[in-house]
């Protein structure tokens, strides 16, 4: 096996799309030192493992900060359309807890005065929660924290004083704060743009 | 960016930069420059001058230009490389940085007042 052929198998340990881009040159490069080295050949090649070794580290540590950033814009997108999803589902809330009432006052039965309030106010706080997540900054989650930590309490209390609560109605008053604080409050990576000095 | 977010320079960065500020240079070359400048105390592997040239690259500092051969290596066409007006004002900043430090040194006799 030839010095190059062993070189070109060390250059493996690189990323693909580094070595795809520079292995050539790299190649090039071994063989003209190979060609002019002036020291012993084991001093060459500890001296070349040694570059491969630390250069690949390094070129590595490049891709995972890269995949990182990706990973944090991804969440930040998907964080923004659950913000949405949140206030729409509000809304919702809101204008269903309007129509209900507005439904059950002509009815023998009496409107279920205080579920439809708390029912209402739950919608408002989604609302707050879903804008809140959008804006996505740090005083934002506090607030979003607090407005779906309160809806969730709410919602549970209607939950109570009033059984006859939707499946539907679960779901999106419970199930949807508590992923919502889930995925606020789930431990992620901060997005580092202050990679290694050029 | 600025010029100033590339400070401070990494030792093998600077070394690509000062190596190019002559002009345009393909790698086996850059090296060379490298090691002949500094007696020998500096060398660069090409895992070590391409990882640093690729950022350089990103960062807008050095740019390619035409692939060609050079005779006085071989027959292998290589790439070339050299500084954006970017890259120099990087390279600029740093020894300006560089030189403030060694006025310090000697301030503080760390060093001869003289230049060695």
């Amino acid at each position: 096996m030839t010095a190059e052929r062993v070189y070109r198998l060390l250059l493996r340990v690189y990323p693909r799309d580094f070595r795809s881009e520079y292995g050539r040159e790299m190649t090039l490069i071994f063989r003209d030192e190979y060609r002019m080295c002036d020291t012993a050949a084991l001093t060459f090649w500890v001296s070349m493992v040694w570059d491969v070794a630390h250069s690949a580290m390094s070129m590595w540590a490049d891709v995972w900060i890269a995949r990182g950033k990706n990973y944090t814009r991804t969440v930040e997108v998907v964080m923004k359309f659950a913000g949405i999803l949140a206030a729409s589902l509000g809304v919702f809330g809101v204008l269903n807890a309007v129509a209900e009432g507005v439904a059950m006052r002509g009815t023998l039965e009496r409107p279920p005065l205080l579920g439809v309030v708390l029912g209402g106010a739950a919608g408002v706080l989604l609302i707050a929660a879903g804008a809140a997540v959008v804006r996505s900054t740090r005083s934002a989650r506090n607030t979003a924290t607090i407005a779906l930590v309160t809806s969730l309490l709410i919602v549970m209390i209607v939950r109570l004083t009033h059984p006859w609560m939707s499946e539907l109605s679960e779901l999106i008053g419970i199930g949807l704060p508590i992923a919502l604080l889930a995925a606020l409050h789930w431990p992620r990576r901060r997005d580092d743009s202050s990679a290694s000095p050029a | 960016m600025t010029p100033e977010s590339h400070l401070p320079l990494a030792p093998a960065t600077f070394q690509i930069l000062l190596a190019l500020v002559d002009g345009e240079r393909h790698g086996y070359s850059i090296m060379k420059e490298v090691t002949a400048r500094s007696d020998g105390a500096v060398r660069m592997g090409p895992g070590t001058l391409y990882g640093a040239l690729k950022r350089l690259l990103e960062g807008g500092l050095v740019e390619e230009t035409e692939e060609r051969a050079d005779v006085e290596v071989g027959d292998d066409r290589r790439r070339y490389y050299r500084l954006t007006k970017f890259g120099l004002r990087v390279a600029r900043l740093e020894a300006r940085r560089l030189e403030a430090m060694v006025r310090a040194a000697r301030r503080k006799k760390l060093i001869g007042t003289e230049p060695a």
